[in-house]
């Protein structure tokens, strides 16, 4: 056994060993370096072998001015723990969609009964191969498309390629139908990286969320790929087994059957709450699932990567919100227990990985709590006023990305009407 | 009165020094280096192989030719360093055998408490020791025309590391309390003496004619804008003195004696001295620090600091200890580059946040050996809220930084940029994961502000 005492002084990240063997590629750069440099053969790209070079080994600058040490954490950390935090929605997203499709589309379970013996292993794992088939074209476009863009802005502007857009390549996919067709993938993304964010002065600069604004663009550019039943792939000719297991539980709340009440659905299990938790139903890629977003908004509250305060508040604005429309609504989303608001749609992934953006929320602690409790309280606005977009979360959000200056703008103001009385 | 102080950071830096006192032999040369007193407009009053006095004039300032550099040891000038634009950048003595001094006004400790406020200015200002008062806004030197509303004395050292407070005026009780009296004549309103509520011993707490104040809690908790927004927030228009607990030492010893003082106490620490060398140094007055470091040195390539890590200025190893130095802290130049760093667990990274597996295993270690490494490249400045955790003032520090970044010096003022200090700023630099330098920033916007006037 291991005792801590064993690690005291011990260099885990760079132990000598690994030091060595990974010391030739650092010898590689260190050769072809000038190349790179401003006014090297290559200097236009500088900011792709930059990129590349601080990937591989974290970069030597030193303190000059200003305090003289520093801590450990830079963007690229930052950054790359809000990917690790939305691993278990990718993952689930994965087997989510391939399973929805395998259902929907009744492929026989026991289709890869040659790999594993076990028959649920068997369904297991023709879901995730055919999850895989969905979502891996739709990550890699999103990831080349999205790194073009900002990698050309990083090359023309002559500075370091921004670590944001690792984020934002990997929540687009998530956010999307598993049916959308690859070049809508690759057109939405270009519209939020560049008019999102790049012409705004690229990442710190960007008003609204880029990952969002390229889903709203798709959802009215291209609404037909985005809405309607669109959430399950149908193989043509295929015998389709369960004619509602293809809609997403909001959108069977916002246009229920003729003669069916809000609480048959809720009896038959259309709307079922713990299905809805586990998310396994059909949706959006990666935001069907609200105990994996739950499993991201520990990793993110525990690591203080996002604010608490914005994820608290939305739940707050939604509940209140929620409440208050069962009191004065009479339509059946109005008249949906507020709780079943919680799991619905993307309300989860919404407030844990989108709202949370740090550059596009509001950055003052009193600016959060409005900032959050609006967008709870748009989100059962849209859901119960509009049932054309039961998926309020988005333009909540966006709206709300919007709104933030201006909410900011009204707390620094109050801010500096303090000061002055005190003075 | 006691203050908590909730939010900061204490940086467990590796390298405490001890609080006992060490004596220096002498020093072969002396130096003074004329750039430290920023605003004096130089006019040289010596030649190269001239011989001085201890407190022959060196140096006058043109703006104000009352205020004057004076020489910290009898002998003969050896070398006048000029460096850009011709500014003086050194002078060095060589010390001569026999301390000859030059006599200012010599006051008895009951002498000093009936002294006129315009006595003590005039020896201050003609000795150059009205430069450790400091004066806020701008922190410059203490502008003798002008009657502050109170004075501030920082008997602290949360940053690491500082000389303790304590330590220092232990060592010389009289002139401590000397200092004080003449500081309580200099203002109107009262001297606050502010200490460390854990950390203080008697002598700090016994001192008499002075508001005594401590406080708690982690660094800034020490630094004298929290001292002042807690005790008394200053408005718009106020100026206010500020000096450090042990400069009022060499101030009460200047009147006690009637000349220069020959030395004053200096801490030495940081992971690159060694640890039988971590002690408090008295040492001649502009001594030489090169046989000092080079005893206690190990033999990393070190950075060595005039202060502290957070906002200490990088000095030669040869250099000479300056007029209003307190602390040498040395930490190791740091180049290293980490195999994916990004993403590798972190056990030897040290972090004031909770993503490296260090913050979740506090007892791996207790103290660092920190280097002057990034960790990171300059990104676009993301409002993280990162700053707020670390700033315990009334100040939205995002908006701030952007406000100066824009050149909105009035939104600045209203922001409250005039109250701060640019080290208030230093843990901002420390946890910035955007490694935006936020000193630099403040010391800009404060510069601009006083260019344009308020």
């Amino acid at each position: 056994m291991l005792g801590y005492k064993d690690f005291v002084g011990v260099d885990l990240c760079v132990c000598p060993n690994k030091k060595d063997k990974m010391k030739f590629i650092l010898n590689m750069h260190d050769k072809v370096r000038h190349l790179f440099k401003k006014d090297g053969k290559f200097g236009a790209v500088g900011p792709i072998f930059d990129a590349a070079d601080t990937f591989m080994f974290t970069p030597d600058h030193r303190t000059g001015s200003g305090a003289h040490v520093r801590d450990a954490i830079d963007m690229k950390r930052v950054m790359m723990t809000v990917i690790y935090a939305v691993l278990p929605c990718f993952f689930f997203g994965i087997w989510n969609a391939g399973h929805q499709y395998n259902v929907v589309n009744a492929v026989a379970e026991a289709g890869n009964a040659f790999i594993a013996s076990d028959v649920f292993a068997a369904a297991f794992l023709n879901d995730v191969i055919r999850g895989l088939i969905i979502m891996l074209p739709i990550l890699i476009v999103s990831y080349a498309v999205g790194g073009f863009w900002e990698v050309l802005f990083s090359c023309i502007r002559k500075h370091e390629i921004n670590e944001g857009l690792l984020v934002t390549g990997f929540l687009f996919p998530l956010i999307l139908p598993p049916t959308i067709p690859l070049w809508q993938v690759a057109v939405g993304i270009s519209f939020g990286v560049v008019i999102g964010k790049e012409i705004f002065g690229g990442t710190g600069m960007n008003i609204v969320n880029p990952a969002l604004l390229s889903r709203a663009f798709l959802f009215f550019a291209y609404a037909k790929s985005m809405t309607g039943d669109v959430w399950v792939a149908h193989v043509a000719g295929a015998p389709v087994v369960d004619a509602v297991s293809g809609a997403t539980p909001l959108g069977f709340v916002a246009s229920l059957p003729e003669g069916m009440t809000l609480l048959q659905a809720i009896e038959l299990g259309h709307v079922d709450f713990m299905q809805m938790f586990l998310g396994v139903i059909p949706g959006s890629i990666g935001e069907t699932s609200t105990l994996a977003c739950l499993i991201g908004a520990a990793v993110l509250l525990i690591t203080g990567v996002a604010s608490w305060r914005i994820m608290l508040a939305t739940v707050i604005g939604l509940l209140s919100t929620g409440y208050l429309a069962n009191f004065i609504g009479d339509s059946p989303m109005a008249q949906l227990p507020p709780y079943y608001h919680l799991v619905a749609g993307g309300f989860a992934f919404g407030a844990i990985f989108m709202a949370t953006d740090p550059v596009s929320a509001a950055a003052t602690n009193a600016g959060k709590w409005i900032y959050g409790f609006l967008i709870g309280m748009l989100v059962i606005i849209v859901r119960v006023a509009n049932s054309g977009f039961p998926e309020g979360v988005m333009l909540s959000i966006l709206f709300m990305n919007l709104m933030a200056p201006l909410i900011d703008s009204f707390v620094v103001d109050a801010h500096v009407r303090r000061r002055k009385r005190r003075a | 009165m006691d203050f908590k102080i909730k939010k900061g950071f204490d940086i467990a830096l590796a390298g405490k020094p001890d609080v006992d006192i060490v004596n220096i032999k002498s020093s072969a040369t002396v130096a003074i280096y004329p750039l430290e007193f920023r605003g004096l407009r130089q006019r040289l009053k010596v030649a190269e192989g001239d011989i001085v006095q201890r407190g022959s004039e060196l140096m006058e300032d043109k703006g104000n030719v009352d205020f004057k550099l004076r020489a910290p040891a009898a002998g003969k000038v050896i070398s006048i360093v000029r460096g850009a634009r011709r500014f003086v950048e050194k002078i060095v003595i060589e010390v001569a055998t026999v301390d000859k001094a030059e006599e200012f006004q010599k006051f008895s400790e009951a002498g000093i408490k009936g002294l006129d406020r315009k006595v003590i200015l005039d020896q201050l200002t003609t000795t150059g020791f009205l430069a450790l008062i400091r004066q806020r806004p701008f922190s410059n030197m203490a502008d003798a025309t002008v009657t502050p509303k109170s004075i501030f004395v920082n008997a602290m050292n949360t940053g690491p590391f500082q000389a303790d407070a304590e330590a220092v005026v232990v060592d010389d009780p009289e002139a401590f309390q000397a200092g004080l009296d003449l500081l309580t004549k200099l203002s109107n309103g009262p001297v606050h003496l502010c200490m460390d509520a854990n950390e203080s011993g008697q002598t700090l707490l016994a001192a008499k004619n002075v508001e005594t104040h401590t406080f708690r809690g982690p660094h800034p908790s020490g630094n004298t804008t929290v001292h002042i927004s807690r005790i008394a927030p200053m408005g718009i228009h106020d100026v206010v003195w500020f000096v450090k607990a042990v400069d009022v030492v060499l101030l009460g010893r200047l009147f006690l004696d009637g000349t220069i003082p020959t030395s004053r106490i200096v801490s030495l620490g940081g992971p690159l001295v060694k640890e039988e060398a971590r002690h408090h140094y008295r040492i001649h007055a502009g001594g030489e620090l090169g046989g000092l470091l080079k005893e206690s040195l190990t033999d990393e390539a070190a950075r060595v600091l005039d202060g502290d890590i957070l906002s200490g200025v990088a000095i030669e190893e040869d250099a000479h200890l300056r007029f209003g130095q307190s602390a040498i802290t040395v930490i190791k130049e740091d180049k290293e580059r980490n195999f994916i760093g990004w993403t590798m667990p972190g056990f030897n990274q040290y972090s004031f946040m909770r993503l490296v597996a260090s913050s979740f295993l506090p007892f791996l270690r207790k103290r660092w050996s920190l280097g002057t490494n990034m960790h990171g490249e300059e990104r676009a400045m993301v409002l993280t809220g990162h700053y707020d955790k670390v700033m315990p003032l009334d100040i939205m520090t995002d908006f701030l930084i952007r406000a100066v970044l824009a050149g909105d010096t009035d939104e600045a003022i209203s922001l409250g940029i005039l109250e701060t200090d640019p080290e208030d700023f230093a843990l901002c630099d420390f946890v910035c994961p955007s490694k935006i330098e936020v000193q630099d920033i403040i010391q800009k916007g404060l510069q601009d502000i006083e260019e344009e006037g308020v």
